[in-house]
């Protein structure tokens, strides 16, 4: 079991839980915020100069390390830039990282899950096997690996923990489709005659989709915490971008005289990875109303 | 001859550390109680020290030979020479030494009644198997293999008078022997074989390796039958210290609150804003260190586009700001350069007027090198090529406020039309980036003793790589009249003379704007109140425990 | 859950023992793979590995020392040559030597290993009671616990460890002085890379372990139980928290890959020796064997605890082994 499967596990019987006891839903107020909250990324991912209130890479040294005020709401970093308005800015380039080291990792974990549940016995054998030789490199392991070989930078440390992700989503995959194609509305579907492939396309991929949405909503808030702890370690990403885990990194050098160096980009990235969980599940909930 | 002393200069920063810990207070400011001069020195105890430098693979500083190295050998091994705090080479393992009329012939005479820690008398012998362990390949030797250079060999005159051959006559022969790299170690303990001389090298210094457990600490003990420190030493005989523990904390702000929290007694590599700190609050010691050879400072590459015409060179550097940042980043622990060399070396020439900021001129000087045009990010174009700079940065040697001064370069770049590219890097992508020639500016530091480090960093022959594909003229520099003068003075017998040529090679480089220099190569140490006695070599820096001791 | 018969127990016997023959071939798969992929993805790094071993990049190292080193460790073989001795060393439990510390690689890593699996077995049992403290206290008493219940866990799980590492040095090192901030082999030295560790992995373990509290408290034995009119305080110690616990045998092998993953940062912060601190400057030096070295043995780890909690998962839910003597 991954950290993704248990997180899978958590959402499906959180939302079947909810489901059974509406009392126990969740607030709906949590919900909102969730919302509130992911609409202000999009805001800042797709258009910061709406929210920014300076240029976020506007250097002014003889401002540098002040305390969150009026004029500089988070304060300012060790190059007197505005921290708020960088941390606006690194929101494009922070949600870029985690949302295309999901997406490496979901395309591949979905090639290898349908190899398997598709392919016969052989290429299941196969896929199992493999999935269990990338399990047993832990993740933070497998991107020093990756970066040993290919050399650090972001593009790197993207690829190492979309990499690290592949094999959790291959099982769930794997599983879901297992589970889908002995389904009973799949078996009448195809006691009906209907063509396999129309099966595949009409039944079975649409009912694995949204919990794979909803799978990817959960991974991006960790993928972005372990490209930080890249960052951290000096092989992430590149300044002057300012990225929520560079952020962190660098602010971490100055923890003991400008604490808001740290603290707003880290409320960033726990805030989007609460929102995001948040919003998964109670996309799973309407997901099973629906259904 | 009697070694011709290096010129006097006026008892500067450095020299003043140099003088021990009662000055070191005075210069830092501090508030703490001062010692008194009555102090006595109090026996025992163990010393903690956190090195934040990177744990060395290797604790004979013969193979390879980087600063970490030097840090810890300097507590076990001592060289044939060293330096005091006025640049002048003094006595230590060598009593005395008489160059012949041509240079060519070194004789050194050795100090008497020496022996190794474990028991080899320190003999004219021991020099010249040293000298043969540094060249020997299979030793692996980088640092002191350079060098040694220009040494033919070694031969033994009687027990305690060894004879240096040289190839061709080397002024910097002393400075170069001054260095821990190329100190003396027991022949009975390089026969061990590389592997064991690793873990625990015998020489004659003050302590004794006694454990070295990986990942964590090297245990030092005091050799109790020392009786050889060098001729600016506060004491004669043993160590006051019974033991130190060697400690190795990656990080800089654990190794503060380790500090702050009483575990260690002294940390290396403090983060400025801390020091800052501690000097305000007059909580610790701040032991300032600048390291000698050169500054630190941004190359620029001229063997390439687009800096391969100066007017561009020229218009960087003008472009360019700095001091502001270098005041909020390290607090005012730092202070401007204006030289190729640490303000430590006194044949350091300086000249501000080349580095004065003024945008104007940097943008007219790009117009008369036909970069014109300008795309949609300002940044400027000629023929179609964009004016990118590729600037790799080494995470391991730039500390964090040197990678944001490197972002505010960056940003004033930009306003005359630069597009400087940040990579940084960990070491050996780094050093793979300067391999390929895919840099445009470069920072690296450089350690050595005395101003032949000029040579190293300049000579058109650095440019040629080693086997290995390093190379130290990281600006490329390949200007006849400079190889000419760095030549004429890596040979100069006469001091006034050798520093008459050093200036007229410093001119010339820094006339050529092919490099920007920022500051000494910080370096320092922050100690707690109880330490007394402590001090940094006047030769690379390292820390010297030999006078100190614990107050209660 | 009915007990099995006596003549039903000789067979359970031949196919436990089956499945464990299995479970061994798959380990020992599993061990020459991860040795392969990562011998050949090391011969993919750009530079030399003589290079390497002659003090790195930043070494002047002469064409001299260079033939010598690569003589001497065979670099000048083909590679699959190379290849073969390395599986031939790797058979007789010889890792080959570290580059960089000229000592052989297995004596080293046994030097590193004690600390970390201290570390990771502390911070897996202190993540566990706090996960198990946390979800007992937040489970089905209304909304306003379950939320703060929920907001803690998904927070926790949300902490960079490098960044919880400096808050709690900063807190209680440097503010309080209750713990030392680098650790020093004594107890109070590991507090804080424990729970630095711990807090993340709690706030995962807990979401799962509401989950399964929720269920059990549901089951007709803990109705049963109220019936008889115990104490809530009471159903939840005496008869939840073992269905609590269950789904997390089966995590443990995730577990401990997530916390050695920790400990590369963790160990860097404290100053802990470690396998983590070891592998991160194996990479920096590019110090190939010792990279392999760490790398299996993680990969060794893994499969172990894998074969563990699968044996004893069969051993403590009859229905696996059913299934599989079907």
């Amino acid at each position: 079991m991954s950290e993704l499967e248990l997180r899978q596990t958590t959402v499906v019987s959180a939302a079947e839980h909810e489901a059974a006891r509406p009392a126990r839903r969740l607030p709906r107020v949590g919900t909102l915020l969730a919302v509130a909250f992911t609409a202000f990324l999009a805001v800042a991912a797709f258009a910061p100069g709406l929210v920014e209130t300076h240029p976020p890479n506007a250097i002014s040294a003889a401002e540098a390390f002040q305390p969150p005020s009026p004029a500089h709401w988070f304060g300012t970093d060790e190059s007197g830039r505005d921290l708020y308005s960088r941390v606006v800015a690194g929101t494009g380039t922070s949600l870029l990282i985690g949302v295309t080291a999901t997406f490496i990792g979901l395309v591949l974990g979905a090639v290898l899950g349908v190899l398997a549940s598709f392919g016969g016995r052989v290429a299941d054998f196969g896929v199992s096997r493999l999935v269990e030789v990338l399990f047993a490199f832990p993740g933070l392991l497998l991107a020093l690996l990756v970066i040993v070989v290919a050399g650090p930078g972001p593009v790197t440390a993207t690829i190492a923990v979309g990499l690290s992700t592949a094999p959790g989503y291959a099982r769930i995959i794997r599983g879901q489709l297992v589970a889908i194609r002995s389904a009973p509305f799949v078996e009448s579907a195809r006691v009906l005659g209907h063509a396999p492939r129309r099966i595949l396309v009409r039944h079975i991929l649409p009912n694995a989709l949204v919990p794979l949405l909803v799978l990817a909503t959960l991974g991006v808030g960790q993928a972005i915490v372990w490209a930080s702890a890249l960052s951290y370690l000096g092989l992430g990403a590149q300044p002057p971008a300012a990225e929520w885990g560079a952020m962190l990194a660098a602010g971490r050098t100055y923890l003991a005289t400008a604490w808001w160096m740290t603290v707003f980009p880290g409320l960033m990235i726990v805030g989007t990875t609460v929102a995001t969980t948040v919003l998964g599940r109670a996309l799973t909930r309407r997901d099973r109303e629906v259904r | 001859m009697r070694a011709a002393p290096v010129t006097r200069r006026p008892l500067g920063r450095s020299a003043l550390i140099a003088a021990g810990l009662v000055s070191a207070l005075a210069l830092a400011g501090c508030q703490a109680d001062e010692p008194q001069a009555s102090d006595e020195p109090v026996e025992g105890g163990t010393l903690v020290y956190a090195s934040g430098d990177a744990e060395p693979t290797c604790l004979d500083p013969h193979v390879g030979g980087n600063y970490p190295q030097a840090l810890i050998a300097g507590q076990f091994l001592e060289s044939l020479v060293s330096r005091d705090g006025s640049g002048e080479i003094v006595p230590w393992l060598a009593e005395s030494w008489e160059a012949s009329d041509d240079g060519l012939a070194w004789e050194f005479t050795l100090r008497e009644g020496v022996t190794f820690t474990d028991g080899t008398p320190l003999d004219a012998e021991a020099v010249k198997v040293n000298v043969e362990h540094l060249q020997d390949p299979a030793t692996q030797s980088s640092t002191g293999y350079l060098a040694m250079g220009k040494v033919e060999r070694v031969e033994v005159v009687d027990d305690l008078t060894a004879r240096f051959v040289l190839t061709t006559p080397d002024s910097a022969l002393l400075e170069s022997l001054s260095q821990p790299w190329t100190a003396i170690q027991s022949p009975a303990g390089i026969a061990r074989g590389m592997e064991e001389n690793c873990e625990a090298p015998i020489g004659t210094g003050p302590f004794v390796v006694d454990e070295w457990v990986k990942q964590d600490r090297v245990t030092l003990v005091r050799n109790d039958d020392y009786s050889s420190p060098p001729a600016d030493a506060e004491h004669d005989g043993p160590a006051y210290l019974e033991a130190i523990e060697w400690r190795f904390v990656p990080d800089a702000a654990s190794r503060y609150a380790a500090l702050q929290g009483g575990q260690v007694d002294v940390i290396d590599n403090p983060q400025p804003d801390t020091v800052a700190a501690a000097e305000e609050s007059g909580a610790f010691t701040w032991l300032d260190a600048p390291r000698p050879g050169a500054s630190n400072r941004i190359e620029l590459n001229s063997g390439q586009a687009p800096f391969d015409d100066e007017r561009v060179r020229e218009a960087f550097i003008r472009a360019v700001q700095v001091d502001e940042g270098i005041d909020a980043l390290f607090f005012g622990t730092a202070e401007r350069s204006y030289s190729a060399l640490s303000s430590v070396e006194a044949l350091a020439y300086s000249e501000p007027s080349l580095f004065e900021p003024d945008l104007d001129r940097a943008n007219r000087l790009l117009d008369e090198a036909g970069w014109t045009g300008r795309d949609a990010d300002g940044t400027r174009l000629k023929d179609g090529q964009r004016l990118t700079l590729r600037f790799p940065v080494s995470t391991n040697q730039s500390i964090p406020a040197e990678q944001s001064l490197f972002e505010q370069v960056q940003a004033t770049a930009k306003e005359a039309g630069f597009d400087v590219v940040i990579d940084l890097l960990d070491l050996s992508s780094w050093y793979g980036r300067l391999f390929v020639n895919e840099y445009e500016i470069v920072s690296a530091p450089y350690t050595k003793v005395g101003p032949d480090v000029l040579r190293i960093l300049y000579h058109s022959d650095s440019i040629t790589p080693a086997p290995s594909g390093y190379f130290a003229n990281l600006a490329q520099l390949s200007d006849p009249e400079v190889d000419a003068l760095l030549t004429e003075a890596a040979a100069e017998g006469d001091a006034d003379a050798r520093a008459g040529v050093y200036e007229q090679a410093q001119q010339r480089i820094l006339g050529g704007y092919y490099l920007l220099p920022l500051y000494d190569q910080q370096n320092g140490f922050l100690l707690d109140p109880s330490v007394r006695g402590a001090r940094a070599m006047p030769t690379v820096s390292t820390p010297s425990f030999h006078d100190a001791w614990l107050a209660d | 859950m009915t007990p099995g018969s006596p003549t039903e127990s000789g067979r359970r016997r031949r196919s436990t023992a089956r499945h464990a023959a299995v479970l061994l071939g798959g380990a020992v798969f599993v061990m020459w793979a991860v040795a392969t992929l990562t011998f050949f993805a090391i011969r993919l790094i750009p530079g030399d590995p003589a290079q390497a071993i002659l003090g790195g990049p930043g070494s002047q190292a002469s064409q001299e020392a260079l033939d010598l080193v690569r003589e001497e460790y065979g670099l000048d073989q083909p590679l699959v040559v190379q290849y073969l001795a390395m599986l031939g060393r790797l058979l007789t439990g010889d890792l080959g030597s570290s580059y960089a510390l000229r000592m052989p690689v297995a004596e080293l890593l046994a030097d590193q290993v004690g600390g970390t699996l201290l570390l990771a077995a502390l911070s897996l049992a202190l993540a566990w009671v706090l996960a198990l403290g946390l979800s007992l206290w937040s489970t089905g008493r209304g909304r306003i616990a379950a939320a703060v219940g929920e907001g803690i866990e998904l927070t926790a799980a949300a902490l960079p460890h490098f960044w919880l590492a400096a808050v709690l040095i900063a807190v209680f090192a440097t503010g309080l002085g209750w713990f030392p901030p680098v650790a020093t082999g004594t107890p109070s030295g590991l507090v804080l890379p424990v729970v630095t560790l711990a807090v993340p992995l709690a706030g995962f373990l807990a979401q799962v372990m509401r989950e399964s509290l929720l269920d059990a408290l549901q089951q007709p034995f803990v109705v049963s139980a109220q019936a008889r009119g115990e104490s809530t305080a009471g159903i939840r110690l005496r008869h939840t928290i073992r269905h609590a616990a269950l789904p997390g045998i089966s995590l443990s092998g995730w577990a401990l890959g997530w916390l050695l993953s920790g400990a590369v940062v963790v160990e860097t912060i404290f100053a802990m020796p470690g396998l983590g601190r070891t592998l991160l400057q194996a990479v920096t030096l590019r110090d190939i064997p010792v990279v392999i070295g760490v790398v299996l043995f993680v990969a060794l780890v893994y499969v172990v605890m894998t074969v563990i909690t699968d044996l004893v998962a069969r051993i403590a839910d009859p229905r696996l082994r059913q299934e599989a003597a079907r």
